[in-house]
C-alpha cells in the first residue's frame, strides 16, 4: 500500500504530483520543497494505491502556507556582564534563503527569565534583538528563554532551547553612575536631569539614539551619538532640544559619567516620545471688557515653539470665570473653546469678574496649568454717569446763577460804602496856596500874622488894635475852613473852641 | 495549558505595546495624518528628482488599492499598520547605492516606527480578535510588496531598482493619506 499526494495551486490549471510524496509507504509526507508561493491557495489530495487498484481521492485539504505555518524558535546569544546579562536574540529562519517571515523585523520577542533555583517566579518581558537584562541580583544563575511573537497575527513562536548563565558581581565604579536620569520637557524645551554621588570630580556627556535603530538587528551600541553642548560637562543636567527635529519618532537618551582616571560608567537609559513626553505650559491671557461682553484673549502657550505644539497637539482652550465678590459662594463657570479669542456673555453689571485660561489637548490627554488670574469689573448702567452728570451740570448752572448776580451786587455795595465814608477828595486848586502852617495850629500865632499897615487915627490903645485883629482873623478863618484833614462841611464847632479859647487868653 | 499560558504571553505583550502609547486611539487619524505629511516629504527630501535614466526600467506593481477602501475604520487602522511595517523593512537594508540623505532617511524610518507602534497598541486595545477576518487584503499587500522586494533583490539594490521603490512608496503613502482624511 502507497500513498500519492497530488497538490494543486490557485492559479494552476492542473493537479501536481508532489516530488517525494508518490509511492509513499508511511501516513506521512514532507512536501515543503514543492511549496513556492506562500500566499497562494494550496488544495492538497491523497489516494492510496495498491498494485493496480485506486482508491478514490481523498477530500481536499485547503490551505494557505503563510496562515498555517509556525513561527520557529529564534537563536540566543548571551553575555554576562557587570551584573548584567547582554542578550542577541537572532531570528528564526535567519539563514534561510527562502523565508516564510520575510519581514523578520516584525517580531517582538518575548523574553521568560527566572532564578535557578526551586519555586523560582517565572518573569517576562519583551526585548530587543540586542538588549540588556539588568533588574537581576550578582553571583546568581539564571535560566532563560525567548520566542518570537507576531502580536497583530496572534502568532507566538516556539521557545528556544532554555539557556542559563550566571550574573558576575556588579561593577565597582557604581558609584561614577549617573542615576535617577529623568527627562523634564516644557513647551518643547527637553532637559535631561540626574543625579551623582561620587566625591570626586566628574564629567558627564549626554548621548542619545535615534529610537528605531534598536528595531534592526545590527549592533547600534556605535551608533550613539553625542548631544551638542553637553559633551564633557560638569553640571547634572542637559538641554536636548536640538535633537528632537521632529515630533514623529522617539529617542533614547543616557548619560555617560567619566572620571579623572578615565574610568566612565553607562547611565540607564530613557525614552524619549517628543509629544508624549512633552508637558504643555500654560496660556498667557488678557482680559477686556466692552459693554455687556468680556472678551478674553489667550495668547498661546510656547511662544515661538507654539506652532508646533498648535499643529501636533491641536489644542483647545479652557476658560474659568467666576464672580470674586466677598462671599465664595459664587459658582466657577467653565467654557471650552478652539480659537485663541473667547467671549463671555450675560453679565451682571458693576460686578468684579475674574477668568483663568487652560491649555488642553484632546488627542494625547494632557492639559497645562492655569494662567494666572485676571479681574476685571463689568461696568455699572449706563444710565447712572448720565444722571451723575446731568446733576453736576444743573447744580454748576445754579450755582452760577446765584453767584453772579450777588458777586454783582455786593460789588455795588461796596463801591458806594467806600465813597460814601472814604471819600478821595482833592482840594480845589484856589485854596492850595496856603499851605499847612495856617491850619497845623488852632493857635494865633501874633508874631507870624501879617500885620496890615493902618494908619493911626488916635492913640488907641493896642488892645483894640488886637480886638479887631481878632475878629479879622475869626472871618478869615471861616472862610477857609476846608483842611486837608477834615471832610467835614460842619466844621463850626471847631473854629469855635478856638474862639473861644482866643478870647480867653486876651482877656 | 499551552493555550492559556499563551494567551498570558500574549497579555504581557499587550501590557508592554500599550504602556508604550498613551494616545487616545480615537484621535491617532490626526496623529498619523501628521506623520504622513511628514514621511511624504522626508521621502522627498532623501534623494533628487527621478532620474532620466531609469525611466525605462520602470515597473508596475499594482499596489491593491481596493484594501484602502475603509468598510470600518478598525480594518483601515490594520491595513495602514501592515503596510507600514512593509516600507520599513524595504528601507531598512542594502541602502548604499541609493546614496539618499542619511538623516532624513532616519527620521523617516524612525516615525514608521513610531506609528506602527502605536498603531499596534491601538488595534490590539480595541479589537484583539478582529484580524481574522479581513485577511485576503492582508495576502494581497503581502503579494505586493514581495514583487517590490524581488525587483529590489534582482536589481541587486541599484540606484535605479531604489529610485523606482521610492516613486512607488511616494504613491502608496499618497493614497493612505487621501484614505486618512477621510476617516
Amino acid at each position: 500500500l502507497s500513498y500519492r499526494f497530488e497538490d494543486f495551486e490557485t492559479n494552476e490549471t492542473e493537479w501536481k504530483e508532489l516530488p517525494g510524496c508518490q509511492n509513499v509507504t508511511r501516513t506521512e509526507c514532507d512536501f515543503s520543497s514543492a511549496i513556492t508561493e506562500y500566499y497562494d491557495t494550496h488544495h492538497v489530495r491523497i489516494r492510496a494505491e495498491r498494485r493496480e487498484e485506486v482508491s478514490p481521492w481523498s477530500s481536499i485539504f485547503e490551505m494557505i502556507p503563510y496562515f498555517i505555518a509556525q513561527i520557529g524558535p529564534p537563536g540566543i546569544e548571551l553575555q554576562s556582564i557587570n551584573g548584567v546579562i547582554k542578550i542577541t536574540v537572532s531570528p528564526p529562519e535567519a539563514n534561510q534563503v527562502r523565508k516564510m517571515w520575510i519581514d523578520h523585523l516584525r517580531f517582538k520577542y518575548n523574553l521568560v527569565i527566572w532564578e535557578n533555583s526551586s519555586n523560582a517566579e517565572f518573569r517576562s518581558r519583551s526585548v530587543f534583538p540586542t538588549d540588556k537584562i539588568d533588574d537581576l541580583a550578582p553571583d546568581t544563575t539564571y535560566c532563560l528563554k525567548v520566542q518570537a511573537t507576531l502580536p497583530l497575527e496572534l502568532q507566538e513562536g516556539l521557545f528556544s532551547p532554555i539557556r542559563c548563565i550566571k550574573t558576575t558581581r556588579k561593577a565597582v565604579n557604581n558609584l561614577l553612575c549617573a542615576t535617577n536620569v529623568s527627562v523634564l520637557a516644557l513647551n518643547m524645551k527637553f532637559h535631561l536631569h540626574w543625579n551623582n554621588q561620587y566625591k570626586q570630580y566628574v564629567s558627564y556627556n549626554v548621548q542619545y539614539l535615534i529610537g528605531y535603530l534598536k528595531k534592526l538587528h545590527d549592533d547600534y551600541s556605535g551608533k550613539w551619538l553625542n548631544v551638542p553642548g553637553c559633551e564633557n560637562i560638569t553640571d547634572t543636567q542637559c538641554n536636548f532640544s536640538s535633537i528632537i527635529t521632529t515630533t514623529s519618532g522617539f529617542y533614547y537618551l543616557r548619560v555617560q559619567a567619566m572620571s579623572e582616571y578615565n574610568k566612565s560608567c553607562l547611565s540607564n537609559e530613557v525614552k524619549v516620545d517628543p509629544l508624549i513626553t512633552n508637558e504643555i505650559g500654560p496660556p498667557g491671557i488678557k482680559v477686556d471688557i466692552s459693554d455687556v461682553l468680556l472678551h478674553i484673549q489667550i495668547s498661546p502657550p510656547g511662544g515661538s515653539e507654539s506652532e508646533v505644539m498648535r499643529d501636533h497637539y491641536d489644542l483647545s482652550y479652557r476658560v474659568l470665570y467666576w464672580k470674586n465678590s466677598s462671599n465664595n459662594e459664587e459658582e466657577i463657570k467653565m467654557k471650552e473653546i478652539k480659537q485663541t479669542i473667547g467671549t463671555v456673555s450675560d453679565l451682571t453689571p458693576s460686578t468684579l469678574y475674574c477668568v483663568k485660561v487652560q491649555a488642553f489637548s484632546e488627542v494625547y490627554n494632557k492639559s497645562s496649568c492655569y494662567s494666572r488670574e485676571e479681574c476685571i469689573k463689568t461696568p455699572g448702567d449706563k444710565i447712572l454717569p448720565l444722571i451723575i452728570l446731568a446733576t453736576f451740570v444743573t447744580a454748576l448752572i445754579a450755582v452760577l446763577l446765584v453767584a453772579i448776580p450777588l458777586g454783582f451786587a455786593l460789588y455795588q455795595a461796596y463801591s458806594k460804602i467806600k465813597y460814601v465814608f472814604f471819600p478821595s477828595c482833592q482840594p480845589p486848586s484856589n485854596i492850595e496856596g496856603f499851605g499847612g502852617q495856617l491850619f497845623s495850629s488852632p493857635y494865633l500865632s501874633t508874631t507870624e500874622e501879617p500885620i496890615e499897615n493902618c494908619s493911626i487915627i488916635g492913640t488907641v490903645t493896642t488892645e483894640v488894635v488886637h480886638q479887631i485883629d481878632f475878629k479879622d482873623y475869626k472871618y478869615s478863618k471861616q472862610s477857609s475852613r476846608d483842611s486837608g484833614n477834615y471832610s467835614n462841611d460842619d466844621d463850626t464847632s471847631g473854629s469855635k473852641a478856638s474862639e473861644e479859647m482866643l478870647v480867653k487868653e486876651i482877656v | 495549558i499551552m493555550n492559556a499560558f499563551g494567551l498570558i504571553q500574549i497579555g504581557l505583550i499587550l501590557f508592554s505595546t500599550t504602556t508604550i502609547s498613551s494616545l487616545q486611539c480615537n484621535h491617532l487619524p490626526l496623529q498619523q495624518r501628521k506623520v504622513i505629511e511628514n514621511s511624504l516629504q522626508l521621502l522627498d527630501k532623501m534623494g533628487k528628482k527621478f532620474p532620466q535614466q531609469c525611466q525605462r526600467e520602470k515597473m508596475s506593481f499594482r499596489f491593491p488599492e481596493q484594501v484602502l477602501k475603509p468598510r470600518q475604520k478598525e480594518t483601515v487602522k490594520v491595513v495602514i499598520e501592515e503596510i507600514f511595517q512593509h516600507i520599513f523593512y524595504i528601507f531598512s537594508k542594502n541602502l548604499t547605492l541609493a546614496a539618499w540623505d542619511g538623516t532624513a532617511l532616519e527620521q523617516f524610518q524612525n516615525g514608521l516606527y513610531q506609528q506602527i507602534e502605536q498603531l499596534e497598541a491601538c488595534v490590539l486595545k480595541k479589537q484583539p480578535h478582529y484580524f481574522r477576518s479581513k485577511e485576503v487584503n492582508r495576502l494581497k499587500l503581502k503579494k505586493y510588496f514581495q514583487k517590490i522586494d524581488f525587483f529590489l533583490k534582482d536589481k541587486q539594490h541599484n540606484l535605479c531598482s531604489w529610485e523606482i521603490s521610492r516613486a512607488e512608496m511616494r504613491r502608496c503613502l499618497q493614497l493612505i493619506d487621501k484614505v486618512i482624511r477621510k476617516l
